[in-house]
C-alpha cells in the first residue's frame, strides 16, 4: 500500500482554483518534493492532506485512511511543520516539544524519551531551555520540524522549510532532513530547485495548481529535454507540457 | 484529558511569562483595592456612603478583577488565531472541545488565584481600618464567584474567536468599563435607584456584585442571595455553551 494516494484533488475559492484535479502516490519511505513557484497550490495540496482543509472535490488517502472521512485516523499518522514556524512563542524548546508529546497521547516516560530524541536528533542541547521567541530562524525551523516528527507520524508534511534562511541554516537543516531519509514518508514542498534536488527521490512539478510533471529527477529531465532541474522547470512551466 | 490538561498548562506558562498579566490580573485590581479604602476614609459616616467599606469593595474588586481576566482570555485566543500556532494544533489529534477546555480551565485557576490575593489583600485592610471581615463569609464568597469567573472567561473565549487581536481587547474594554459601572462595584445603585438601578438590573454583572457582597455578610436570602446567584449561573452556562459553540463553528470554518 501507497503511504499517499491522491485523486483528482482539488480545491476552489470563490474566484480561483488553487489546486486542480492532480493525482499522484508516495510510496513508503519516499521523500517526495512539491517544486513550484509561489501560488503554485504546494501549501494547499499540504493542507488537504493534513485535514487543515477540506478538498471541493477528489480525494486523499493517507495509509489508506481518507482525508474526507476519517480526519481522526488521519491526524493521528501525520505531522506538519508548516510554512510560518508555528511554535509556542513563550515556551522553551524542550516545553514546545513535551507539549506536542503530550498532545498526542503518550505517557510521562514516553514524553520525556521523545523529547531527548528530538534533541538529540536536531542537536538543540544547547538551546532546550532557550524560549522559543529567543530562538534564530534556523533553530526556529529545526524545532517546528522536530515538533512534527515527535508525535511518531508515518507521514511528514514540510511546508517550505527552508524558506527565508540564509545558506549555512539551509544546510544544516538539509542535513538534519536527511537523517529522515527511508525512514518514514517525507513530503516536501519548496520552489527552491536545489532543495528538491538534493533531498527528494522523487518530484512533482506543479503549476497553476495542476502537476505538469511527476518523476524523478533523470525522469523530469528526460521529459523536458533539458539536464538540470531548473532548467527542466523552465522548459516544463514555459512549454505548459503535460505529464 | 492528556491533551486538555497539555494544552491547559501551556496557555497557564504563556500567561505566567507575560508582564501584562501580572499587572492587569494581579496589581490593578489589588490597587484600585488601597485606592478606594483611601476614599472611604475621606467619606463621613454621615454621607451613609458605604461602597467603598471593604466589606462592600472587596467583593465588588474581585468580580472586577474578572473582568482583566476575560481580556486576557480574548488576547491569548486572538493571539493563537492571528498565528500559525493554531493550526499547527488543528492538524493534531486535538479536538473543538479540548481547546474550548483547554483556555477556559487556566483561566479559571488565574481567577481563583486573583480572588485569594484579592480576598488576602481586603483582610490585612480590614484589619487596619478595624472592619470585620467573617472567614466563612470570605470562603463562601470566593465559591460563589466561581459562576461570574466561569461567565467573563467564557466571555473571553468568546471575544477572542470572533474579533481579531486589535478588537478583542477594545471589546473587552466596554465589558470591563460596564462590568464596573453596571456591576455597581465603585457606586450603590440600589441606594440611587430609578432608571438606573433598572439599567443594572439588566445586566449580570449587577447580580455577580450582589450575590458576592450578601455571601460575604451571609445574607443567604432569595433577594439578595440565591436569585442573583442563580441569574449569574444561568448566564455562565449560556456564554460558555456560546463560546464553545462559536469556537467550534470557527475552527470548522478554518479548516473547510
Amino acid at each position: 500500500m501507497n503511504a499517499i494516494e491522491v485523486r483528482g484533488l482539488t480545491k476552489k475559492y470563490a474566484a480561483k482554483t488553487a489546486v486542480d484535479g492532480i493525482s499522484f502516490s508516495v510510496a513508503e519511505g519516499e521523500m517526495f518534493a512539491l517544486l513550484g513557484v509561489n501560488g503554485a497550490g504546494k501549501t494547499t495540496t499540504a493542507r488537504m492532506l493534513t485535514c487543515l482543509s477540506a478538498p471541493t472535490s477528489g480525494e486523499g488517502f493517507i495509509k489508506g485512511h481518507s482525508v474526507l472521512t476519517e480526519k481522526a485516523a488521519v491526524k493521528q499518522i501525520v505531522g506538519i511543520s508548516p510554512q510560518d514556524t508555528a511554535v509556542a512563542e513563550k515556551l522553551t524548546v524542550r516545553e514546545n516539544l513535551e507539549l506536542m508529546a503530550k498532545v498526542y497521547g503518550f505517557g510521562k516516560d514516553k514524553v520525556k524519551a521523545r523529547t531527548d530524541e528530538m534533541i538529540e536528533m536536531f542537536q538543540m542541547r544547547e538551546v532546550e531551555n532557550s524560549r522559543a521567541k529567543t530562538l534564530s530562524g534556523g533553530w526556529k525551523r529545526k524545532l517546528s520540524i522536530a515538533m512534527a516528527l515527535i508525535g511518531e507520524p508515518q507521514v511528514l508534511f514540510l511546508d517550505e522549510p527552508t524558506l527565508g534562511l540564509d545558506v549555512l541554516a539551509r544546510r544544516e537543516l538539509w542535513r538534519a532532513v536527511e537523517k529522515l531519509k527511508g525512514k518514514i514518508t517525507v513530503v516536501l514542498t519548496t520552489h527552491y530547485m536545489e532543495e528538491a534536488e538534493a533531498l527528494s527521490d522523487r518530484i512533482a512539478i506543479m503549476i497553476n495548481g495542476r502537476l505538469a510533471a511527476v518523476g524523478t529527477l533523470a525522469e523530469i529531465e528526460e521529459k523536458a529535454g533539458v539536464s538540470g532541474l531548473e532548467n527542466a522547470f523552465v522548459a516544463i512551466a514555459e512549454g505548459g507540457m503535460d505529464k | 484529558m492528556n491533551r486538555i490538561s497539555a494544552f491547559c498548562a501551556r496557555n497557564i506558562r504563556e500567561l505566567m511569562r507575560d508582564p501584562l498579566s501580572y499587572i492587569f490580573c494581579v496589581a490593578f485590581p489589588l490597587v484600585m483595592l488601597m485606592i478606594m479604602s483611601v476614599v472611604n476614609t475621606s467619606i463621613p459616616p454621615e454621607a451613609g456612603m458605604t461602597v467603598f467599606r471593604i466589606d462592600k469593595l472587596c467583593p465588588g474588586i474581585a468580580m472586577f478583577g474578572q473582568t482583566f481576566v476575560m481580556l486576557f482570555t480574548a488576547i491569548t485566543v486572538a493571539q493563537d488565531r492571528a498565528g500559525s500556532f493554531l493550526v499547527r494544533m488543528y492538524a493534531t489529534p486535538m479536538t473543538s472541545k479540548d481547546f474550548t477546555a483547554g483556555y477556559l480551565l487556566p483561566m479559571m485557576i488565574i481567577a481563583a488565584v486573583q480572588a485569594i490575593l484579592t480576598f488576602a489583600a481586603s483582610l490585612i485592610i480590614s484589619l487596619i481600618t478595624g472592619t470585620s471581615l467573617d472567614p466563612v463569609g470570605m470562603l463562601i464568597t470566593f465559591l460563589t464567584l466561581i459562576p461570574s469567573a466561569l461567565m467573563f472567561t467564557a466571555l473571553g473565549l468568546l471575544f477572542g474567536t470572533l474579533f481579531n487581536e486589535k478588537a478583542a481587547p477594545g471589546m473587552c474594554s466596554v465589558i470591563i468599563s460596564l462590568g464596573s459601572f453596571l456591576g455597581c462595584v465603585f457606586f450603590d445603585a440600589e441606594h440611587t435607584g430609578g432608571v438606573m438601578l433598572d439599567i443594572c438590573r439588566c445586566t449580570p454583572f449587577f447580580y455577580c456584585t450582589k450575590s458576592a457582597r450578601s455571601a460575604l455578610c451571609l445574607d443567604f436570602s432569595a433577594g439578595s442571595y440565591l436569585i442573583p446567584l442563580a441569574v449569574v449561573t444561568a448566564c455562565a452556562i449560556v456564554f460558555t455553551t456560546l463560546a464553545a459553540v462559536v469556537f467550534g463553528g470557527k475552527m470548522k470554518a478554518d479548516l473547510s
